[in-house]
C-alpha cells in the first residue's frame, strides 16, 4: 500500500523523491565528514590539549576578578587615545590616496577596457594584504611606535577605498552633470556641482565605516610594536595579568561600542 | 511682490548661513581630531631617522630578491635562482596547508555554533525574549573583541600551535555568522512554518523542514565568505604563535631575510587568490548566477 504510494509518487514528481541523489548527497556528507576529521588529526587537535587548555583558561579567569587598572589608569586611557589616534590619521590618509586612485580606477573616467581591468586586479593584489603584514614591514622599517600603524593602517585601506570610491563614481547619475554642463560650466564646476553632491555622502559614510574596522584593527598592530592599547595588552598576557587585562579588554569594547554608535548616527545623517 | 522677493531672499540667506556656519563646525571639529591624532600618533614627531622615503625604497630594494637570469632555473644551492629565493618552498607549502586546513576547520565549527546561536536568537523561532537578549549580547561582544587579541590570550593557554588558531577562528566565526545567520532566519517566509504548525509538527522538525530548505543557499554563501576571511585571518594569527604560515612570517622579519618575507607573502597571497576565486564560483552556483555571468 504505501509502496504504491511511493511509487505513484515517484511517476508523478520523479525529481522531489530523488532515490539516486540521496545516494550520491549520502556519499558527499560522508566525504566531507571524513576530511573533516583527517584535517583536525592533521591539525593535532587532540582533545586532551583542548581539556588541558580549557583548565588553564578556567585559572586565568579565577584570576582575573575582580578587574583591576593595574594602579595606572591614565597610561591605559593614553594608550586608548593613541589607538584612536592611529585610527584616524591612518583613515584619513587613506582616504586621501585613494580618492585619485578611485578616480582612475572607475570605467566612468578610463573607459579603455584593458586598462580598467588591470588597474582593478592590481588592487585586488594588494587588498589581500592585510594591515598586521603592512605593519610587521613598517615596524621594521622605522622602528618601534605608532608612526608604523598609521602608514599599515593607511596602505591596507587604500586598496579596498579605491575600489569602493570607484564604484560610487560609476554608480554617480549622469543627468546632474548633464544639466551643470549644459548651463555652460567649465569642467571643473561640473565636477564639483554635477558629481561631487552625489559621491561625497556615499564616500563619507564609507570612510566612516573603514574608521570603525580601523580602529578595532589599530589594537592589533601594537602586537607587532606599533604602539597604542595592543602593545599594553601584549605586555599584560605575557605576564599572566589576567586582571588588567580583563580591565583593559573591557574599557576597550565600550570605546568600541561607543565609535560605532557615533559613527552609525554620522552615516544615518549622510544617508 | 517685492516682499515676496524679500522674505525669499532672507530666507535663503539664513539657510545658506546656517549650512555654512554648520560645514565651518563640521570643518573645525574635523581638524581638531585630525590634528590631535597626527599630534598623538607621532606622525611626524617621531623619531623615524631621517629621510623616511628613502628608508622605505631601501627596505623595498632588500626586499626584491637578487635574481640572476642566467642562474634562474638552478637548484637552490646556486644563488640567484627561484629556487635559491624559495629555498625552504615545502616547509612553506606544508604551513601554507596547514593554513588552510585550520581557516576550513574553523569556518565549519564556528558555523555549526553560529547555526545554534542563530536558531537561538531569531525573534520568529525562539520564544523566550531573554535567551534572545543573552545570545545577542554574547554574539556583540564576540565582534568587538579583535581576533589577535584573543589569539594571544588563547596560545597562552593552549600553547604555541594550530589548536589556538583553530579555536580563536571558530570564536570570531561564531559570532560573525551567527548574527548573519539569525538576520536570514528573521527572513523566512512564515507560511510554511504555519502551515506546519497547523499540521501538528514538533518545532524541531518545523526548523528542519520549514527553515533549513529556505536558508541552505543563503547561509552556505555566507560560509564561504567567512572561509576567505578566515584564510588570510589563520595566515595572520601565525605572527603570535597560533600554528601556520604565519609563523614563518614573523621569522623571517625577526631574522631579516626579507627577500623570504617577500617570497612567502608571495605564497599567501596566491592561497587567497586561489581560495577566493573557488570560493566565488562555487557562491555564484549556489545563488544561481551561472547564467547571468
Amino acid at each position: 500500500m504505501r509502496d504504491e504510494a511511493y511509487q505513484r509518487a515517484l511517476a508523478a514528481a520523479p525529481g522531489a523523491l530523488r532515490p539516486r541523489g540521496r545516494l550520491v548527497q549520502g556519499g558527499l556528507i560522508a566525504a566531507g565528514l571524513a576530511a573533516f576529521v583527517a584535517m583536525c588529526v592533521d591539525l593535532q587537535l587532540a582533545p586532551d590539549a583542548l581539556f588541558a587548555g580549557l583548565d588553564k583558561l578556567a585559572k586565568f579567569a579565577e584570576g582575573a576578578f575582580p578587574p583591576s587598572d593595574g594602579g595606572d589608569l591614565l597610561r591605559i586611557v593614553k594608550a586608548l587615545a593613541e589607538t584612536f589616534a592611529m585610527a584616524f590619521a591612518g583613515t584619513v590618509l587613506a582616504a586621501l590616496a585613494a580618492l585619485p586612485l578611485g578616480v582612475l580606477g572607475a570605467k566612468t573616467v578610463v573607459g579603455q577596457p584593458v586598462l580598467h581591468f588591470a588597474f582593478r586586479r592590481a588592487l585586488d593584489w594588494f587588498r589581500g594584504v592585510p594591515a598586521l603584514v603592512w605593519a610587521l614591514i613598517l615596524v621594521s622599517a622605522f622602528g618601534l611606535g605608532p608612526f608604523g600603524g598609521v602608514i599599515a593602517l593607511a596602505l591596507a585601506d587604500i586598496p579596498s577605498l579605491a575600489k569602493l570610491f570607484s564604484e560610487a563614481i560609476e554608480n554617480g547619475d549622469d543627468r546632474p552633470i548633464d544639466g551643470v554642463r549644459s548651463a555652460g560650466v567649465s569642467p571643473l564646476m561640473e565636477l564639483r556641482y554635477g558629481l561631487a553632491p552625489q559621491v561625497t555622502p556615499v564616500m563619507a559614510s564609507q570612510c566612516l565605516f573603514f574608521l570603525e574596522s580601523n580602529f578595532r584593527n589599530a589594537a592589533v598592530l601594537g602586537i607587532v610594536g606599533a604602539g597604542g592599547i595592543g602593545f599594553e595588552l601584549e605586555e599584560r598576557i605575557r605576564i599572566f595579568a589576567f586582571d588588567e587585562v580583563v580591565f583593559i579588554v573591557g574599557l576597550y569594547m565600550l570605546c568600541v561600542a561607543a565609535l560605532d554608535t557615533v559613527s552609525q548616527r554620522l552615516r544615518a545623517s549622510l544617508a | 511682490m517685492s516682499s515676496a522677493v524679500e522674505s525669499f531672499e532672507t530666507l535663503r540667506r539664513r539657510t545658506l548661513r546656517r549650512q555654512r556656519l554648520r560645514a565651518l563646525a563640521g570643518l573645525l571639529i574635523f581638524s581638531a581630531i585630525l590634528l590631535v591624532s597626527f599630534q598623538r600618533s607621532q606622525f611626524f614627531s617621531s623619531d623615524i631617522g631621517g629621510d623616511p622615503l628613502g628608508r622605505v625604497a631601501d627596505f623595498l630594494a632588500r626586499m626584491i630578491p637578487d635574481l640572476k637570469a642566467d642562474a634562474l632555473t638552478a637548484d637552490s644551492r646556486t644563488k640567484g635562482s627561484l629556487a635559491w629565493w624559495f629555498y625552504d618552498l615545502p616547509v612553506w607549502l606544508k604551513l601554507g596547508w596547514q593554513t588552510v586546513e585550520m581557516a576550513i576547520v574553523a569556518t565549519v565549527l564556528g558555523a555549526i555554533g553560529g547555526l545554534v546561536a542563530a536558531f537561538l536568537c531569531a525573534r520568529n523561532l525562539m520564544p523566550f525574549p531573554a535567551v534572545r537578549f543573552v545570545v545577542r549580547r554574547t554574539l556583540e561582544a564576540i565582534r568587538t573583541l579583535p581576533d589577535l587579541i584573543l589569539a594571544l590570550i588563547l596560545v597562552a593557554a593552549f600553547g604555541v600551535g594550530p589548536l589556538a588558531g583553530v579555536i580563536t577562528l571558530a570564536i570570531s566565526t561564531l559570532g560573525s555568522l551567527g548574527k548573519l545567520f539569525s538576520e536570514i532566519n528573521e527572513e523566512v517566509d512564515p507560511h510554511q512554518l504555519e502551515a506546519m504548525a497547523a499540521a501538528g509538527v514538533g518545532p524541531l522538525s518545523r526548523i528542519r523542514y520549514g527553515v533549513i530548505p529556505q536558508v541552505l543557499p543563503n547561509y552556505a554563501s555566507y560560509v564561504l565568505i567567512r572561509l576567505e576571511g578566515n584564510l588570510a585571518g589563520a595566515a595572520a594569527l601565525g605572527i603570535v604563535g597560533a600554528g601556520g604560515i604565519g609563523l614563518e612570517l614573523q621569522r623571517a622579519i625577526t631574522y631579516t631575510e626579507f627577500d623570504t618575507y617577500l617570497a612567502i607573502l608571495l605564497l599567501i597571497v596566491c592561497m587567497i587568490f586561489v581560495i577566493d576565486l573557488s570560493s566565488e564560483a562555487i557562491r555564484h552556483r549556489l545563488i544561481g548566477l551561472d547564467g547571468a555571468k
